[in-house]
């Protein structure tokens, strides 16, 4: 006759707390997040369609982010909402993961092409605007479903599948519109605060966004394989499809 | 094993073990268990002793201020190669911050106890990465020829450097205090009262006399140097440690009964 030793009694009680918080939002939580998602949806699927009808007036793919200009900062920034979610926990991410993604998305659309007028015409934003705005479609809707209870195994597949060509899409459009920022940002020395001054500190915008970029070597890889690992286990057992999620 | 052989006789045959839920000091026939029992080990990864990680954390602040100071070539532009500056506050702030880290280290070596036994070694690099960090980044301005000195000259230095060296003595104080506390056993519990020496009386309003002077220390140390990073600094050392000293405050009033009601976890009154 074998007993577990007291060691695993808490464990026990730590599954308890999980399975608890696995239970998800309450009814007036869920409602907010079904109304938030479908908000966000609706807006990247204005800019989708934005940028379809200006290319189709304009007949060329340059400068179509002044089309979209607004719409983009406005429903990029609503997802800082997503943080104080998190936070809440009526969402179960981590805060930090969530903070990390949304800020690094803000900090491209305002600190990047919002504050160097110069790289707004180049083709590279067009890269990662249109990126952005397909996975962003996508992930909203799927979490929309979700939360209804009424998930397609479409929009499941086009999440966790789509993203193989979108991230490295979205990534190499963000990498060159730093890049084309730089010279601009070094000659106007924008953001940045030299010595001597009366709080002893410097800051040079043009080295932090090199090191943004170089930031991009560790990181990509370890989002990207992470999601990799998420697909199989998402989409290898199509039979759960509980929530996963 | 035998029934009467102690969980610690059973980890020394078993390298890495889990001691989280099981304590040394249990004794196998005490536990609630029938006549076999099923224990489960985790194993934590690579780990380093409690002394070594504050050794590793500590050197490293230690050693490159001083750098800095001595402005070794390739930090700051070519002219300026181990000469030194012309002003006080500088050397000022040089000897402070290097007592600071070498009273830890004398601490580490001589006064602290520790509990558990090791950290596990991506903890170590993350936290020497940070201590060393901002170190550097710290000492790279006092010392940087083109520091301004604070705005209000040495009234501001000698009011600064006072605070920073009385928080100094009191951090050390309450470290002394809190070794005795542990003197008699392993795992006697006392609750930390304020002693004969002032700087403990501090007990009365805090849980955690000794974050409150490291504060203190540090806030002492920013308004000397006048310098933002080393705010920065005080700043995220104090979230943290505010983290700290109420989870501490906390196991403190489940813990003892009688704990006294005035006291709050860091800051008298307020937090």
């Amino acid at each position: 006759m074998s007993s577990p030793a007291t060691g695993t009694s808490k464990s026990i009680q730590d599954d308890a707390a999980a399975a608890k918080k696995r239970k998800g939002p309450g009814a007036l939580a869920t409602a907010y997040l079904v109304i938030y998602n479908v908000v966000m949806t609706a807006g990247w699927l204005v800019i989708a369609v934005g940028l379809v009808r200006a290319y189709l007036a304009r007949g060329s793919y340059h400068g179509l982010y002044y089309s979209i200009e607004k719409p983009l900062k406005f429903f990029q920034t609503g997802a800082l909402l997503e943080i104080l979610h998190c936070a809440a926990g009526i969402v179960p991410s981590s805060v930090v993961l969530t903070g990390f993604q949304v800020m690094s998305r803000v900090f491209l659309t305002w600190a990047v092409t919002h504050s160097v007028r110069e790289v707004q015409s180049e083709d590279s934003v067009l890269l990662f605007v249109s990126a952005w705005t397909i996975t962003e479609i996508i992930r909203y809707s799927y979490y929309t479903f979700s939360l209804l209870n009424h998930l397609p195994y479409l929009i499941k597949w086009a999440r966790y599948t789509l993203f193989i060509v979108l991230y490295p899409m979205g990534v190499s459009g963000e990498l060159l519109t730093i890049y084309a920022a730089l010279p601009y940002v070094q000659k106007t020395g924008l953001y940045s605060v030299t010595l001597p001054n009366k709080y002893n500190f410097s800051f040079d915008y043009y080295t932090f966004l090199i090191l943004a970029m170089v930031s991009y070597i560790p990181l990509f890889p370890q989002l990207y394989f992470h999601m990799l690992r998420q697909r199989k286990k998402v989409l290898g057992h199509a039979e759960d499809t509980t929530k996963l999620e | 094993v035998e029934p009467y052989s102690t969980i610690a006789d059973i980890k020394s045959l078993v390298h890495k073990s889990s001691a989280k839920a099981l304590r040394d000091g249990d004794v196998l026939q005490n536990l609630p268990v029938g006549t076999s029992a099923t224990m489960y080990f985790r194993d934590l990864g690579p780990q380093l002793g409690w002394t070594m990680v504050f050794l590793a954390e500590y050197m490293g602040p230690l050693f490159t201020y001083l750098m800095f100071y001595l402005r070794l070539p390739y930090i700051y532009p070519h002219p300026h190669a181990f000469t030194s500056s012309p002003l006080t506050v500088v050397t000022l702030a040089c000897a402070c911050h290097t007592c600071h880290y070498v009273k830890r280290l004398v601490e580490t070596i001589f006064v602290h106890r520790f509990s558990h036994g090791t950290m596990p070694l991506r903890t170590i690099l993350r936290n020497c990465v940070y201590y060393w960090g901002f170190s550097a980044w710290l000492a790279y301005y006092i010392n940087h020829p083109l520091y301004s000195p604070p705005s209000y000259g040495d009234l501001q230095v000698n009011y600064a450097f006072a605070l920073f060296v009385l928080c100094e003595v009191g951090n050390f104080s309450i470290h002394l205090t809190l070794n005795s506390l542990r003197g008699e056993g392993t795992k006697c519990r006392k609750i930390p009262s304020p002693t004969k020496n002032p700087f403990t009386w501090l007990f009365f309003f805090v849980s955690c006399p000794n974050y409150t002077y490291e504060v203190g220390a540090w806030l002492g140390f920013s308004i000397m140097t006048q310098c933002l990073p080393v705010a920065v600094y005080t700043v995220l050392g104090f979230i943290q440690m505010s983290i700290w000293a109420r989870g501490k405050h906390r196991a403190y009033t489940r813990e003892f009964k009688a704990y006294p009601g005035l006291r709050m976890a860091i800051i008298p009154l307020v937090l």
